[in-house]
């Protein structure tokens, strides 16, 4: 008798464990659906989750000029509208910042820019060849991962054999032509484009 | 090339003015069947809907541009039938006309099949654009048939479309390729309109929350749906006997890829409800909608 009380109070707390699970678990579908959705964000825009990180903490540093926020609670993301992908950024702000605070803080930014520009405007009248400057230019245009490498690749070579500029210059010359295909490749990226702008 | 197509024209005009008797010229719609990914039914799909579309009259003609890998014929069991390919026209050894090979049953279907020796690059972009032109004089649809990929298969198959059907599956791989493609149509000026055409639906499965609905993949593509075809085992042995599934009125998938060409032809038909076709009230409807099926 007391057996098959156990087994009527194991199969109902069974009973109640599996439709717990259930809820719990995601369907094959929606696992599917939102592996999809998350891939073709990827596939669309041509951000790796790399990039979508590098973008949200750019956004952060030059948001947090202007207002101070909740950076943790800062949200990024793509979004589907119809036909048209928009670039949602959601941003708790946690306190509205004092116009003189925020005057200081581009003041300062516009020092350092100064810095830098007269910097880098030093360091490219040392090297006497016309050749770097028009390598730079080439190396702006093209997407961050190649550009890293030609500036890495400058550096090697800097007062290296004529041969192996010769090698970077044709590789940049290859990746900006791949940039410019990919562009060319279809109008809905450049829509989106125009829409995360 | 020209001097070959400036004869087609006048063997064109002279026919035209014996068919037509409204004595407008003939301008068929161009319409490629694209899908990225193989094996999700392109080929099936392609000779299905030009069998419909020709059993309700109209003149349609269908280009296999799987140079290689052809298998259209296949599918219409016209493998034995076919002497002058595509590469033959472009390559000026036979006429257009000549390598139109016509259906068994339906004299106003017909095939202009791909070379089996020959890889992608022995036509051009220009060429098929060339051929859909001409085609189009003398045939209400053009149908092209195109490999899978992205590559120059699919620009060439391309080409000379103005419409376009994707065809998918509700699976991940199916739909992310789908996704590619359509990038690629959008960026096509010539393609004014592309639809989706989802294949091999398992209602069941969809049911139970374990395949992607319909409307899943719609709202991922955001693209208009031209049809829905249930999965059928029909297909496999339609296949073999190189037998389009349409001509079998007792088919689920027969009467889906019907629908669909009628929707091509500006009919306003509903997608078919798959989900009661399991149950009794579903067996009995589609019993009268086969009976109606057959009538027609």
């Amino acid at each position: 008798m007391k057996d098959i009380f156990t087994d009527l109070y194991n199969k109902v707390l069974g009973f109640f464990r599996q439709t717990e699970n259930k809820q719990e678990e995601e369907s094959a579908k929606d696992v599917a659906c939102n592996r999809l959705k998350f891939v073709l964000m990827q596939d669309r825009t041509n951000l790796s989750p790399e990039l979508m990180d590098r973008m949200r903490k750019e956004l952060i540093d030059l948001l947090s000029k202007y207002v101070e926020m909740d950076k943790e609670a800062l949200e990024l993301g793509f979004e589907q509208e119809g036909s048209q992908m928009a670039l949602m950024l959601s941003i708790p702000v946690v306190r509205a910042k004092e116009e003189a605070e925020i005057e200081a803080i581009l003041a300062k930014e516009d020092e350092e820019n100064a810095a830098k520009i007269t910097a880098t405007e030093n360091e490219i009248s040392d090297e006497d060849t016309s050749d770097n400057e028009i390598k730079d230019e080439e190396s702006d245009n093209i997407d961050e991962d190649s550009s890293e490498d030609a500036d890495e690749a400058e550096t090697e070579s800097a007062g290296d054999t004529n041969d192996t500029v010769e090698d970077i210059s044709e590789n940049v010359e290859i990746s900006v032509n791949e940039t410019h295909n990919k562009k060319s490749a279809s109008k809905k990226e450049e829509k989106e484009t125009v829409a995360s702008k | 090339m020209t001097a070959l197509m400036e004869e087609d024209i006048k063997i064109n005009t002279e026919e035209k003015s014996e068919k037509t008797e409204k004595g407008d010229t003939m301008s068929g719609r161009v319409i490629v069947i694209t899908s990225g990914k193989g094996g999700v039914g392109k080929t099936t799909t392609n000779a299905n809907i030009g069998t419909a579309l020709a059993r309700t009259g109209k003149k349609v003609v269908m280009i296999d541009t799987d140079l290689g890998l052809r298998n259209l014929d296949l599918l219409l069991g016209l493998e034995n039938r076919i002497v002058y390919t595509i590469v033959d026209v472009v390559e000026e050894r036979c006429k257009l006309k000549q390598a139109l090979v016509k259906d068994k049953k339906n004299p106003n279907l017909c095939l202009l099949a791909a070379a089996q020796t020959r890889d992608k690059t022995a036509v051009t972009e220009e060429q098929l654009k060339d051929i859909c032109e001409e085609l189009k004089k003398d045939f209400d649809f053009i149908l092209v048939d195109c490999p899978a990929g992205i590559e120059q298969g699919f620009q060439n198959a391309v080409a000379g479309a103005s419409e376009a059907i994707v065809v998918t599956t509700p699976e991940m791989s199916a739909v992310r390729d789908a996704d590619r493609i359509i990038g690629l149509l959008e960026a096509k000026e010539e393609i004014k309109s592309y639809k989706l055409l989802i294949n091999r639906v398992r209602p069941n499965m969809i049911e139970t929350n374990d395949m992607m609905s319909v409307e899943d993949v719609q709202e991922i593509l955001s693209t208009p749906i031209i049809g829905v075809i249930p999965e059928d085992a029909g297909i496999i042995t339609s296949t073999n006997k190189g037998e389009p599934i349409v001509n079998d009125n007792k088919s689920l998938a027969g009467l889906a890829y019907n629908n669909v060409a009628r929707r091509i032809m500006g009919e306003d038909v509903p997608l078919l409800n798959l989900k009661e076709d399991n149950s009794v009230a579903g067996k009995v409807k589609k019993f009268f909608s086969n009976l109606f099926g057959k009538e027609k």
